[in-house]
C-alpha cells in the first residue's frame, strides 16, 4: 500500500505537522520509514502502534537516529516512529537522587542539566549531543567508565513502556532498591526496541566526582605481556580506578598525537584521593613508558573528544569509503588479545583500524574503514579470533548492503528459542523494528 | 541402603530414588516435616518428597521426569527465604540445592567466581579474604543463604547501597528450564551476551522461571580503608533528614542503616547487645569505605551533617573489633526480637528516602491502631524498609492482625511512591499487595514472560502473582503455626 494511503488516518492520531512523508527513502543505513512520525505524548505513541499493528504496518523506532546502522535487514519500514519530539524531564527528586525522563531527551542535556545539581547518570555513552536517553537504553550503551560505574541496567530502576499494541506498562518504579515481580527493566535494555517503545525512563543518579583525572600510560615498545603485568597490578591493588581503556596506537595517535598502545586510566573522587591514586601509578610505572596526567578540566576534555569517534548514525555516509563499527565481548584481560588483533589487521589488510577495549570489564570496540569487501572480510577473521577466545563480535554500524552479508549478532545462541519466544509473546506481527534483533527477532 | 521406612507405595518417589540413590530422597512425613515452610512461618505445606540431587545433570533428570508426569517441583536453598517462596504450596517435590555446594574456580585477574547453587554466601568472602577480594552482596543471613536462593530473590544487604544487589553482581547463570533442558548463558562471564538480558530477567525470579545450577559471580577488591559512625538522635525526624543530608552532601556510604526505639530493646536484650542508651528514638550505622586519602573528609561531612541534624552523641569506630560487634549487633537484629516477643513479621517495604519521616509515622499509627508493637530496622540509604510487627501466635486472631499490620505498612510505602520488597521477594506472602502497586495487565506482562520459559506452570506455582479473585484473607486450609 501506498504511503498517502494511510497518511490520512495518522493524520487523524496526530497533528499534521507531526507525520511526515520521506521523499528519499533510500538511506545507505536503511532503518528508515515511508513516514516518519512524531507524536508528542505516550498517548499519541499508544496509539500509532496500535494503528501500526492492527494494520499490519512494520515501525522502525528512533531515538537521534545514531544507532541507524545498528542491525537490521530492512530498508525502509512502513513509519518511522521518532521520539525527536517527545523530550524532557518529568521529575527530578534532587534529595532521592532519581530522574523520571521523556525517553527522546538527548543525553548530554539531561547531564548538563543535572550538573547544577551537582548529579550524574553514570553513563557515558558515545554521541552524547545526539543519542537519546531511550535510545542509550535501548542499545544497552556503555563506554570505558562502565568498569566502576556498571551500565544502563544498573542505572535503570523503572519505565514506561509502550507495547505494539498500545498496552502501556510500567516496569520497576521510582525507588532504587525493587524486587516486586520478575525485574522487567532488564528485557528492555539492549532489546533494540524489539519489543516496545519505551516512553519514559527512571534512573538512579550519582553525585557528580568532586574531582577526576586522567592518567595516559603509553608503551612504547607496545608489549603485550607489559601492558597486562601493569594491569594486573593495578586491577590487584587497593585503588579504583574509573576507566582503565587500552587504546590501539592508531586510536591514540588520533586522540593523543602519540603511536602507541596507551592505557587510559581514571580516576574519579575528591582531589587527595584522586592524586594519592595518581602517585601510586606512577610509583608502579613500566620502564619505557611515558606517562601524562590530565587534570580535571583536561581530562573532561579528553573525554569529550573520546566520545565522537565512532561513527555516526545520523550522517549520510555517502563517501565511497565503507565505516563499520563493531562492539566485542570477551573476558577481561582478553581485550588486550583482541585490540592487538585488530591492529595487526590493519596491516594485514588495506583497512583503518582504531580500537579500544576495557581491560576491567572485557568489552571493546573496533573501528574500520575500507572498501566494502575490506571491510566485511576483517570483520570475519576477527570474529574467528574472537570466538575462540569464547566471546562476540557485534556489528554495531555498517551500510545496509553490507549487513545483508555479515551476521550483525553473529551465530544464534542455544537459547534463542527463549528469545524468540519472549518476542512472540509481546511483539506477534513482528510490528517493531522487523528483523532488527538477534537471529532475525 | 534400603529406602528408610521400608515399602514405597508412591512410585515415582521410586523412580525419583533412582535418579538420585536412595539415600538422597525423603518422602517419610516426619523427615518432610521440616520442609513445610521457610523462613515465612505462617504458612506450611507438606512436599511430596525432598531429592538431594549432586549435580547439574541429576536436576536435569528430576525436572525431566517431574516435566512428563506432571509433578509440580521446586527449588530449595536453605530455606532463609522471608516470603515463602521455597514453601510447596501444591505438594511439590522439593529439589534442595544443599549438596551441589562447591566453589568450582576463582579468578582473581579477571575477578570472577563459579560456584554452585549451594554454595554459602559467606563462604565465597572467606575463600577470597586471603588475597585482598569479596564478594559484595551481604544479606544478613549470609553466613547460612546460598548464593542460588541469592540469584532467586535477587537478596540485597546492608552494602548494597554503594555496591549494588544481587544482579548487579551475576555474570553467568547455567539454569535447567522447566522442561529439564539446561541452558548456559555468559557463564565464562563475558558482559553483554547478544540477545535479550536472560540473566537480568532470571536473577529475581524467584525460582519460578528455572533451577539455577551454577552461577558465574564478580568479586571485589577489598576497600583501602572503612570507617564506621555510629549516631544517636532524640527525634526520629532528626535521623531521617540526617540519612537524606548525607546522601545529598554528594556522599555515597557503603552502607547507612537505621534502627528505632522498639528494635534498639530488642538488640539490645539479645546475643550482641553494644550498649546503646535505651531512651534514644534512632540511631544510624553509617559506614564509607574507599582511598584511604578520602575517608577522613567524608567522615567529618557525615560528623557535621549529624551535629546539623542534633543527635545526642556520635562516635567512630576506633578499630576493628569495635566495628564487628556495631555490625554483629545490626546484622543479627531479625532474631534479637525473639527476645522481646514470642513472635515477629518482618516485612520489607521500600520508599523514596526523602519520604521517611511521613512512613514511619504512619507506620507508628498502625502499630497503634492493632495494638501491636511494630520495630524498625532497616536499610534507610535506599529507602528499604524492615518494620517487624511483634505479636504472639498464642493469642487467638494476633496472627491475623500482624498480617494485616504488615500490609498496611506495605500499603503506606505503595502510597509514598515505593515498592512492597525491596530484597525478600513477593513469594506467597505478597501476593496480593502486587496489586499495590501494579495493574492486571502489567502483572499479565510478566506471567506471559513466565508462560515463556514454565508453559506447564509446575515449577513453583501459586507464588509471586495474585490469582484472579483470590480473597485476601489468610488462612484456609493451610496449617497455623
Ligand atoms: C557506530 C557507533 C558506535 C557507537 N559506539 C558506542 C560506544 O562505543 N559506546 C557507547 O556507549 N555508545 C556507542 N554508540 C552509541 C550511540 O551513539 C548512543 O549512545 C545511543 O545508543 C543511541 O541513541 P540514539 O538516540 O541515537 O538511538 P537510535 O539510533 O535512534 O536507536 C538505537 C536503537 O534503539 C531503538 N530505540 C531508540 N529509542 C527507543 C525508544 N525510546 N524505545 C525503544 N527503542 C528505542 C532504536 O529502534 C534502535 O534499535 C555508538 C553508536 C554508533 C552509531
Ligand atoms: C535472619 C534473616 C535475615 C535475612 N536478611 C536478609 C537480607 O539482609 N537481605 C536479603 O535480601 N534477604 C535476607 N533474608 C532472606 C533470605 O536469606 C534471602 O532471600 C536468601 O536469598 C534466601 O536464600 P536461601 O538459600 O535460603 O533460599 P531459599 O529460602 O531456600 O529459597 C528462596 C527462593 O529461591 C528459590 N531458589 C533457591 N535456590 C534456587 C536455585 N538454585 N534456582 C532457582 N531457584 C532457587 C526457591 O524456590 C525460593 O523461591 C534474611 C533471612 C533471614 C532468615
Amino acid at each position: 500500500m501506498l504511503a498517502t494511503e494511510f497518511l490520512s488516518e495518522l493524520k487523524a492520531i496526530l497533528r499534521d505537522s507531526h507525520v511526515q512523508v520521506e521523499e528519499d527513502v533510500g538511506h545507505p543505513l536503511g532503518n528508515s520509514g515511508r513516514v516518519t512520525v512524531c507524536p508528542q505524548s505516550e498517548e499519541e505513541i499508544s496509539n500509532v502502534l496500535m494503528y501500526a499493528d492492527n494494520h499490519g504496518k512494520k515501525v522502525t523506532i528512533a531515538g537521534g537516529g545514531t544507532k541507524r546502522g545498528f542491525g537490521g535487514g530492512t530498508e525502509v519500514a512502513d513509519l518511522l516512529l521518532s521520539l525527536a519530539e517527545y523530550k524532557g524531564v518529568v521529575e527530578h527528586n534532587v534529595g532521592d537522587m532519581t530522574l523520571t525522563v521523556k525517553a527522546g531527551t538527548p543525553f548530554q542535556s539531561l547531564q548538563e542539566y543535572l550538573a547544577e545539581y551537582n548529579q550524574t547518570i553514570a553513563l557515558d555513552p558515545i554521541w552524547p549531543e545526539y543519542a537519546t536517553i531511550g535510545g542509550v537504553i535501548a542499545a544497552n550503551d556503555s563506554g570505558p567508565k562502565r568498569f566502576r560505574y556498571g551500565s544502563a541496567r544498573d542505572s535503570v530502576i523503572g519505565m514506561r513502556i509502550v507495547y505494539p499494541n498500545g498496552t502501556i506498562i510500567r516496569s520497576g518504579g521510582k525507588v532504587v532498591k525493587n524486587v516486586a515481580g520478575y525485574d522487567m527493566n532488564k528485557l528492555f535494555i539492549g532489546s533494540m526496541g524489539t519489543l516496545g517503545v519505551i516512553s519514559e525512563v527512571t534512573l538512579k543518579l550519582r553525585p557528580l566526582p568532586k574531582y577526576e583525572s586522567l592518567i595516559l600510560l603509553s608503551f612504547q615498545e607496545g608489549k603485550m605481556e607489559e601492558i597486562r603485568a601493569f594491569a594486573v597490578e593495578l586491577l590487584d591493588s587497593l585503588m579504583e580506578p574509573t576507566s582503565l581503556e587500552l587504546l590501539s596506537p592508531s586510536l591514540s595517535e588520533r586522540l593523543t598525537g602519540n603511536h602507541a598502545y596507551t592505557v587510559a586510566i581514571s580516576f574519579e573522587d575528591v582531589e587527595s584521593a584522586v592524586h594519592y591514586q595518581e602517585n601510586f601509578v606512577k610509583r608502579i610505572q613500566p620502564a619505557k613508558t611515558n606517562i601524562t596526567i590530565l587534570p580535571l578540566k583536561e581530562a573532561r576534555a579528553f573525554w569529550k573528544q573520546f566520545y565522537t569517534i565512532a561513527p555516526n548514525g545520523r550522517e549520510s555516509g555517502s563517501s565511497n569509503e565503507i565505516e563499520a563499527a563493531l562492539k566485542i565481548g570477551v573476558v577481561n584481560l582478553d581485550a588486550l588479545q583482541v585490540i592487538k588483533a585488530s591492529h595487526i589487521l590493519q596491516d594485514a589488510m588495506n583497512i583503518a583500524v582504531e580500537a579500544h577495549g576495557g581491560l576491567g570489564h572485557g568489552l571493546c570496540q573496533i573501528y574500520i574503514k575500507g572498501t566494502g569487501e575490506e571491510v566485511v572480510a576483517a570483520i570475519e577473521r576477527l570474529r574467528q579470533f574472537v570466538i575462540p577466545l569464547g566471546g562476540y563480535v557485534i556489528v554495531k554500524h555498517l551500510p545496509l548492503a553490507l549487513r545483508q552479508k555479515v551476521e550483525v549478532w553473529g551465530e544464534k545462541p542455544s537459547y534463542f528459542f527463549l528469545l524468540e519466544g519472549i518476542k512472540t509473546k509481546i511483539d506477534p506481527h513482528s510490528t517493531l523494528n522487523h528483523g532488527r534483533f538477534v537471529g532475525g527477532i | 541402603m534400603a529406602i528408610k521406612g521400608g515399602q514405597i507405595k508412591d512410585t515415582h518417589i521410586e523412580n525419583l530414588a533412582k535418579i538420585v540413590g536412595t539415600s538422597a530422597i525423603l518422602y517419610k512425613k516426619e523427615d518432610l516435616l521440616a520442609y513445610d515452610c521457610d523462613g515465612f512461618t505462617i504458612h506450611r505445606h507438606l512436599p511430596r518428597a525432598v531429592v538431594f540431587p549432586n549435580s547439574a545433570e541429576e536436576v536435569a533428570k528430576i525436572v525431566k521426569y517431574c516435566h512428563e508426569y506432571d509433578l509440580p517441583f521446586l527449588a530449595r536453598g536453605a530455606g532463609t527465604g522471608l516470603s515463602g517462596g521455597a514453601i510447596p504450596l501444591n505438594g511439590e517435590v522439593i529439589i534442595s540445592l544443599t549438596k551441589m555446594k562447591r566453589l568450582v574456580s576463582v579468578d582473581l585477574e579477571n575477578r570472577r567466581a563459579v560456584v554452585e547453587p549451594g554454595f554459602i554466601n559467606l563462604k565465597l568472602t572467606h575463600s577470597i579474604a586471603d588475597k585482598g577480594y569479596y564478594y559484595a552482596p551481604d544479606p544478613s543471613s549470609q553466613y547460612c543463604c546460598t548464593i542460588g536462593g541469592n540469584v532467586a530473590e535477587n537478596a540485597g544487604g546492608a552494602h548494597c547501597l554503594k555496591y549494588g544487589v544481587t544482579t548487579n553482581h551475576i555474570l553467568g547463570l547455567e539454569v535447567v528450564l522447566p522442561n529439564g533442558e539446561m541452558i548456559e548463558i555468559s557463564t565464562n562471564g563475558v558482559l553483554d551476551p547478544p540477545g535479550y538480558d536472560l540473566l537480568g530477567i532470571l536473577t529475581g525470579s524467584e525460582g519460578t522461571l528455572g533451577i539455577v545450577t551454577k552461577i558465574t559471580v564478580r568479586i571485589l577488591k577489598n576497600p583501602e580503608a572503612k570507617q564506621t559512625v555510629l549516631a544517636y538522635f532524640d527525634k526520629v525526624s532528626d535521623a531521617s533528614q540526617a540519612v537524606s543530608d548525607i546522601i545529598s552532601a554528594g556522599i555515597v556510604p557503603a552502607a547507612l542503616e537505621m534502627m528505632d526505639k522498639t528494635a534498639i530493646e530488642g538488640v539490645e536484650a539479645a546475643a550482641f547487645p553494644v550498649g546503646h542508651p535505651k531512651d534514644i528514638e534512632a540511631l544510624l550505622l553509617i559506614e564509607v569505605d574507599g582511598i584511604s586519602a578520602g575517608i577522613d573528609e567524608q567522615i567529618q561531612e557525615i560528623l557535621k551533617v549529624c551535629r546539623s541534624r542534633n543527635v545526642r552523641e556520635v562516635k567512630v569506630a576506633q578499630d576493628e573489633k569495635e566495628r564487628e560487634r556495631w555490625w554483629a549487633n545490626r546484622k543479627t537484629g531479625f532474631g534479637a526480637m525473639g527476645a522481646i516477643s514470642p513472635d515477629y513479621l518482618v516485612q520489607d517495604g521500600v520508599i523514596p528516602r526523602s519520604k521517611l519521616p511521613e512512613v514511619l509515622e504512619r507506620i507508628r499509627q498502625i502499630s497503634e491502631k492493632y495494638g501491636l508493637r511494630i520495630a524498625n530496622i532497616f536499610h534507610a540509604g535506599d529507602g528499604n524498609l524492615h518494620p517487624l510487627v511483634l505479636f504472639d501466635s498464642r493469642k487467638p486472631g494476633e496472627t491475623e492482625m500482624a498480617l494485616a499490620a504488615g500490609s498496611e505498612c506495605l500499603q503506606a510505602c505503595a502510597d509514598a511512591g515505593g515498592s512492597i520488597t525491596g530484597e525478600h521477594g513477593v513469594g506467597i506472602e505478597k501476593r496480593e499487595e502486587m496489586r499495590f502497586i501494579f495493574s492486571d495487565e502489567e502483572i499479565a506482562a510478566q506471567t506471559n514472560i513466565r508462560d515463556v520459559f514454565n508453559p506447564k506452570n509446575l515449577l513453583n506455582a501459586g507464588k509471586l502473582f495474585p490469582t484472579p479473585g483470590r480473597c485476601v484473607e489468610v488462612k484456609r486450609n493451610e496449617k497455623m503455626k
